[in-house]
């Protein structure tokens, strides 16, 4: 589904973002795309969906390249939740920031109501739809940002960290609504206990580079590589620095 | 401090007008453009020494609020921003044009001063005309209707992203004030000597951001061609009232209604 190939990535200024990268993402995975912070996450999110320019390498999606040609294809089949919500929604309604992609595939004004009406169900947010995103927490500013990718049915959804900045409830409700998603999921984060919830593979980045990629429990429980790459066993796997016990395990 | 939140609010209450569901808000976008452009252009193309001919287009603002439910505060206050502008263009009127118009009792009425009161009247009811339609008409519908009538597609992207952006300079300027503010308590606002910093990190941050919004706009699709959702059809009530509007301007443009209501007095 997801083929990358020796891709490189360097910044105007010559900095390195991203080297060697090879990678192969299988229908229906649910990956967590977890390093430090510039270890080159949302750089490759931005050379997936075409906003950066590949220096070197292959992205293939479906076998399609990703090229300036193929853009309009690529996007219409991955989509991107940026980090901050605010960044995504910018219509006066949440109804017209949810239809805003399907608008822009051209549908028919039936069609886009029928995509943003499931959409907005599939999340549990159907009562949202006529309020002004600004006025809204930003919980429900996560969850409208995901709603207006998922209504363009893609078949890949990148997420910039999903869980940041939200309470704990907030967090939950995400991670719910991310759990009903059946597409290709590639979440980047450093909240690696939702990376445990949700996920069932584990790409970690280092320096620009794939450090380890495997199985979620091999990766998340070895404290040998989340060290190296300035990460720390997800909390439900920590010890309790008091009795020395485990407080969950898997 | 008050003041950005206050030019947020501003922005953000005329949006949330403009969803409201009066008889006025749910006529169709396009009649509102077209009476308002109309309404525009009577009032300006009045004689700058015809203040009584003007004085019945109060009617238009004054009704239409009533039937929108716009209260009069918020839009009053909009509207002083704009009134300083012409008060000087008029001003100038009253100290060039100084021939004798008429004499109210003894004090002689030059038509420097007829033009500079025809000026300030003239920019009153226009932009009122205008705040009206944003505050009952979504600017997207606007902006789609602009499109209909063949305004330039990139003047009307111009205008939506522009309107979009100004909301988002605001609040990265309030995030930064406050986080100014916040470690200078003693300080009555932004030094003049932090000034130069303070405008040119605010310009590299809206960069920035602007950059990151458009990416994501880029990632639904976006091309350069806003995609806006089109309005019904015209329906009989918006013929009525697009009609019934453009008759009673034409009316009380080409007649003297002012001084034919003045005659049963």
């Amino acid at each position: 589904m997801l083929h990358i190939e020796g891709l490189n990535y360097a910044y105007p200024d010559g900095h390195k973002a991203i080297r060697d990268i090879n990678l192969d993402i299988n229908k229906g995975e649910s990956i967590a795309l977890v390093g430090a912070n510039g270890a080159g996450k949302s750089s490759l999110f931005k050379l997936i969906v075409g906003i950066s320019d590949i220096s070197q390498g292959v992205i293939q999606v479906d076998e399609t390249p990703v090229e300036k040609k193929t853009l309009k294809d690529i996007r219409r089949k991955v989509g991107m939740v940026f980090q901050n919500p605010d960044d995504q929604l910018f219509m006066t309604k949440v109804y017209d920031d949810v239809a805003f992609g399907p608008r822009n595939e051209l549908l028919s004004e039936s069609d886009v109501e029928k995509r943003v009406t499931d959409a907005l169900e599939l999340l549990g947010i159907s009562h949202l739809t006529d309020r002004m995103p600004h006025r809204l927490s930003g919980g429900e500013k996560r969850t409208i940002a995901i709603a207006s990718v998922l209504s363009m049915d893609p078949s890949i959804i990148l997420f910039d960290e999903p869980t940041s900045f939200l309470d704990p409830k907030a967090r939950r409700n995400i991670m719910n609504a991310l759990g009903t998603l059946e597409m290709t999921k590639i979440i980047a984060t450093h909240d690696l206990d939702m990376a445990l919830d949700i996920c069932d593979r584990v790409i970690v980045l280092k320096e620009g580079s794939v450090f380890a990629d495997g199985k979620v429990c091999d990766i998340l429980l070895d404290e040998a590589i989340l060290s190296q790459c300035s990460l720390e066993l997800p909390l439900c796997m920590q010890r309790c620095k008091t009795c020395d016990l485990k407080y969950f395990f898997l | 401090m008050s003041t950005i939140s206050d030019s947020m609010n501003t922005i953000h209450s005329l949006e949330e007008m403009a969803e409201a569901k009066t008889i006025i808000h749910r006529l169709h976008p396009m009649v509102k453009l077209i009476t308002t452009f109309l309404y525009i252009v009577l009032v300006v193309s009045f004689s700058p020494y015809n203040i009584t001919g003007l004085v019945v287009f109060l009617f238009y603002p004054v009704i239409l609020m009533a039937l929108a439910e716009i209260p009069y505060n918020p839009l009053l206050k909009r509207l002083i921003v704009a009134l300083p502008f012409s008060f000087f263009a008029g001003l100038s009127n009253i100290i060039f044009n100084q021939n004798l118009a008429l004499m109210i009792g003894n004090i002689p009425i030059t038509y420097g001063v007829i033009s500079f009161f025809s000026i300030m009247i003239k920019t009153v009811y226009t932009v009122m005309a205008v705040l009206i339609l944003i505050a009952t008409t979504p600017m997207t519908q606007i902006a789609y209707q602009l499109l209909r009538i063949k305004v330039p597609k990139i003047i009307v992207v111009q205008i939506m992203l522009t309107y979009r952006y100004i909301s988002v300079l605001l609040e990265q300027v309030s995030n930064m004030y406050t986080a100014y503010i916040l470690r200078a308590p003693l300080s009555k606002g932004i030094k003049m000597k932090d000034m130069g910093i303070f405008v040119g990190q605010l310009l590299l941050k809206s960069f920035d951001r602007a950059e990151n919004i458009y990416f994501a706009m880029k990632c639904r699709g976006y091309d350069g061609d806003y995609i806006h959702a089109k309005p019904k059809a015209l329906t009989q009530q918006d013929w009525i009232y697009l009609l019934g509007t453009v008759i009673v301007l034409c009316l009380m443009k080409f007649f003297n209604l002012s001084q034919f209501i003045g005659n049963f007095i």
